[in-house]
């Protein structure tokens, strides 16, 4: 019984830990997959030129950008944006977004671009410390997670 | 259809007071009383408690919004040329402040006006200049009227008529503004029968020339033509063998004969009709046809 519990109590530590950890990676994911919806988008106004409903349905089907297309979308019909969901960023990177939402669309297309590559530029650098993050918080906080896991076991036994 | 891009309560105002199928008009301007036209006059919208409905800057900046659907980049080209066309042929004439890089316009900001125009199809309005311009051939005419005084309907109907007589010649319509056929997504609002080919947004000049290579027309129609810009498209149409019709802003033959190359015009006899429209009783009253000698064939 002894044991069995003390293996409840690592795989409990265990699993904080990973969800922990999981906010790292979806926090990289987050980033990465905006910039992949900006570049997108970038490509449309350049070229296509589809507006941006008709971007949104095209892209929507495309699971790493459902995020991101929801909220827009619930922005575009309310017209107030809601960033209730995204839970992941802090209220400064919530406030970069919501500048970048409200501007997308309300520009010529050169302006456009170029509002969109400064953000994308912006972007690089939360990408590049969302990826360091995950490369190196998330490895630490599994093996510490781990080793007190393992102490308070011994503790307790 | 304005449902979709005006606010709710305005809309609903709109439709309370007047019959949405008389309306013309619906002009907005910053810090002013919004104005409906119906036919010649205009009229103040007024809410329940007959207080004027007063227009600011967020009312005509959500409305581009809406209409632009949040896309200001894929309309930036109809913007610069001042309207947007929205679907069933509503056209939305805007103003403010005009954005340039160089020489070149970039965009329009700060928006201090709007003119949302609502056409209306008067069927047969042709009708009674459609024999003056058609016998053997179709006769290179000009239609006069000053803004506003049904040009662009004439012309619609001219170009079903041409249809519905069984005249079965290819007609190109080369429609600077989207205003002729209004089309949105490859589409036009208005029936033009079954023999038209359109260029959209394009200039007269790239519309002519490329039109005349590629789509064999018989029948070339443009709207509100430029006397000292379009002559040579016109000019290079009619020494081809296509007809022309087209429009020109003036109220009648007199302001007309002011505007320069007009002398040029009738001299070497490009035009052999010119039909003249007024308000005077609502838009589209034929007022005059004339020959190229401006001799009189049908005067009101």
């Amino acid at each position: 019984m002894k044991w069995f519990l003390i293996i409840v109590l690592i795989c409990v530590i265990m699993l904080i830990a990973y969800s922990v950890s999981e906010q790292y990676k979806d926090k990289f994911d987050f980033y990465n997959n905006l910039k992949l919806f900006l570049q997108q988008f970038k490509i449309n106004v350049s070229f296509r030129q589809a507006k941006i409903n008709e971007f949104l349905k095209e892209i929507k089907p495309k699971k790493q950008f459902k995020i991101f297309v929801d909220e827009y979308q619930i922005y575009l019909k309310s017209g107030n944006l809601n960033l209730t969901n995204l839970k992941l960023l802090d209220e400064e990177e919530k406030e970069e977004l919501s500048s970048l939402v409200f501007n997308i669309g309300k520009f010529d297309a050169k302006t456009e671009i170029n509002q969109l590559e400064n953000f994308l530029a912006s972007l690089e650098l939360k990408l590049t410390k969302a990826s360091e993050d995950k490369n190196k918080i998330c490895p630490m906080i599994l093996k510490l997670s781990l080793l007190f896991a393992i102490g308070l076991s011994i503790l307790l036994i | 259809m304005l449902k979709d891009y005006l606010p709710r309560d305005i809309y609903n105002l709109i439709i309370k007071n007047f019959s949405f199928n008389d309306i013309t008009e619906i002009r907005m301007r910053v810090n002013e009383n919004l104005i409906i036209a119906i036919k010649n006059k205009k009229y103040y919208l007024k809410d329940e408690n007959q207080n004027f409905i007063k227009v600011n800057s967020t009312l005509i900046e959500n409305f581009i919004r809406r209409i632009s659907e949040n896309s200001i980049y894929a309309y930036n080209d109809n913007i610069i040329n001042g309207y947007l066309t929205l679907p069933k042929g509503i056209r939305v004439g805007l103003c403010g402040n005009i954005v340039t890089d160089g020489n070149k316009i970039v965009t329009i900001k700060e928006f201090q006006a709007v003119n949302i125009r609502i056409p209306h199809l008067i069927k047969n309005c042709s009708l009674p200049a459609f024999d003056f311009i058609v016998d053997d051939e179709v006769k290179n005419t000009l239609i006069i009227s000053s803004p506003g005084n049904g040009k662009t309907t004439f012309l619609r109907d001219f170009i079903y008529q041409l249809y519905a007589h069984n005249i079965s010649k290819n007609v190109l319509i080369a429609d600077e503004r989207n205003e002729i056929c209004s089309v949105v997504n490859g589409e036009p609002a208005v029936n033009l029968g079954g023999f038209c080919d359109i260029y959209t947004n394009c200039s007269k000049s790239f519309a002519f020339k490329n039109g005349i290579r590629s789509m064999r027309p018989d029948i070339i129609v443009t709207d509100e033509l430029d006397l000292e810009k379009d002559l040579p498209s016109i000019l290079e149409a009619i020494n081809s063998g296509v007809s022309v019709i087209a429009t020109i802003h003036a109220k009648d033959l007199n302001q007309l004969k002011k505007k320069s190359n007009f002398d040029k015009i009738l001299n070497e006899k490009y035009f052999t009709r010119f039909v003249v429209l007024s308000g005077d009783e609502g838009p589209g009253t034929l007022t005059g046809i004339y020959d190229e000698k401006l001799n009189c064939l049908y005067c009101r």
